[in-house]
């Protein structure tokens, strides 16, 4: 195996490229690592509020019309644009957090934007959950109070609900609203507990580590 | 303490960090990825700082700490070496020396050992790094004797990449 021992033979004297390292390499290293979990939560933050854009594209016609039909239309409009709102001064939040965290340059301050980012994450999720629950328990109890009319507009266009009885069809109908709203937000909560969850602990660890070489 | 620690660490790394260099330049293809893996393993390092209680030497624990890094990574990407690339490595060779064939050859053989899969990666490694196969063995985590056997037949695969 000549080349081998040859190539040992010329190993120790590779040239050395990179420059030294020194504390403030350190330190900067934690935080590019940091800026870069703020950056994803940023991005995942606007795939999100495209993601809901895109779902309220692809309301089929059916609904819309019932919407419509049953005089839900203003108040959903004016709860959606409300939405957007606030989606919108989450996503300036999340962008000054990201510049704030790629600008700083002390560990006690970059310790102060992971925390307030952490804040920020964890209003958002309250904010969209919260609102998701109130939002489904306003557009029920706003069915609850026209459940005749409601029964007479869905049973009129469709064939499958012109087929439950019309006493039982207001308790059929609540439970699957409930059970399939139960479902829906279980599953918002845990997507979010997945990917902010795994985000926020990894700013956690950052965090320890800065207070250790901070203290 | 804390500040005496970081400070020991920073001037270890020092004098130390041409050894996690070798390794980034052997496991990674371009520059971006190269310092990548190097902030990785630095931050490894000092997360596993406190618990180095300094039963072996500095070095040693650094190849480990550093090896499994980029073991780690490398898995988790799950790139394979595909393109050459050249520009990171040079090697110094005096004037009396020179010769196209030899640098040639070491080019050749640099690529050959990096297209080795991760674990015989880090073994030849070590072993260009000079080391002996008990301090192989002990970096690596394996017995002596299947640190030679595997070295053994590291260079088989070698030499058929090389003569095919």
């Amino acid at each position: 195996m000549d080349q081998l021992e040859l190539l040992k033979s010329k190993w120790q004297q590779q040239e050395q490229t990179h420059p030294t390292l020194s504390y403030k390499d350190i330190y900067k290293m934690l935080l590019k690592k940091s800026s870069s979990i703020v950056k994803w939560i940023f991005m995942i933050s606007i795939a999100e509020i495209l993601f809901w854009i895109v779902i309220s594209f692809l309301t089929p016609e059916s609904n819309k019309d019932l919407i419509q039909n049953i005089g839900l239309k203003e108040s959903l409009s004016i709860i959606s644009i409300f939405h957007y709102v606030i989606l919108a001064v989450f996503l300036v939040l999340f962008y000054l957090n990201y510049k704030k965290i790629k600008v700083t340059d002390t560990a006690k301050e970059l310790m102060a934007n992971i925390l307030k980012t952490r804040k920020t994450v964890k209003y958002f999720v309250i904010y969209n959950v919260l609102g998701t629950i109130l939002a489904f328990l306003y557009v029920n109890m706003y069915f609850y109070t026209k459940k005749t009319e409601l029964y007479t507009l869905l049973t009129n266009g469709n064939k499958n609900y012109a087929a439950i009885p019309a006493e039982s069809f207001t308790s059929i109908f609540f439970i699957t609203q409930l059970v399939v709203g139960a479902v829906f937000i279980g599953l918002l909560v845990l997507v979010y507990r997945i990917i902010y969850g795994i985000l926020l602990k990894r700013l956690k660890n950052n965090y320890d580590e800065l207070e250790r070489i901070e203290l | 303490m804390n500040k005496e620690l970081e400070h020991n660490f920073v001037e270890l790394l020092e004098a130390n960090q041409n050894i996690v260099h070798k390794i980034c330049r052997l496991y990674t293809n371009d520059r971006d990825s190269h310092n990548d893996l190097f902030q990785e393993v630095t931050i490894q390092l000092w997360r596993a700082y406190p618990k180095f209680r300094g039963d072996s030497k500095f070095s040693t624990w650094m190849y480990r700490v550093a090896l499994n890094t980029a073991i780690t990574l490398y898995r988790k990407s799950k790139r394979r070496v595909k393109t050459q690339d050249f520009e990171g490595v040079s090697f110094k060779i005096s004037a009396e020396d020179y010769d196209d064939t030899i640098e040639e050859q070491l080019k050749l053989m640099y690529a050959a050992v990096k297209n080795l899969n991760d674990i015989d990666k880090a073994l030849v490694f070590l072993y260009l790094e000079d080391k002996n196969y008990r301090e192989i063995s002990e970096t690596l985590g394996i017995s002596e004797v299947n640190a030679r056997v595997k070295m053994n037949r590291i260079k088989g695969k070698l030499r058929t990449i090389l003569n095919p």
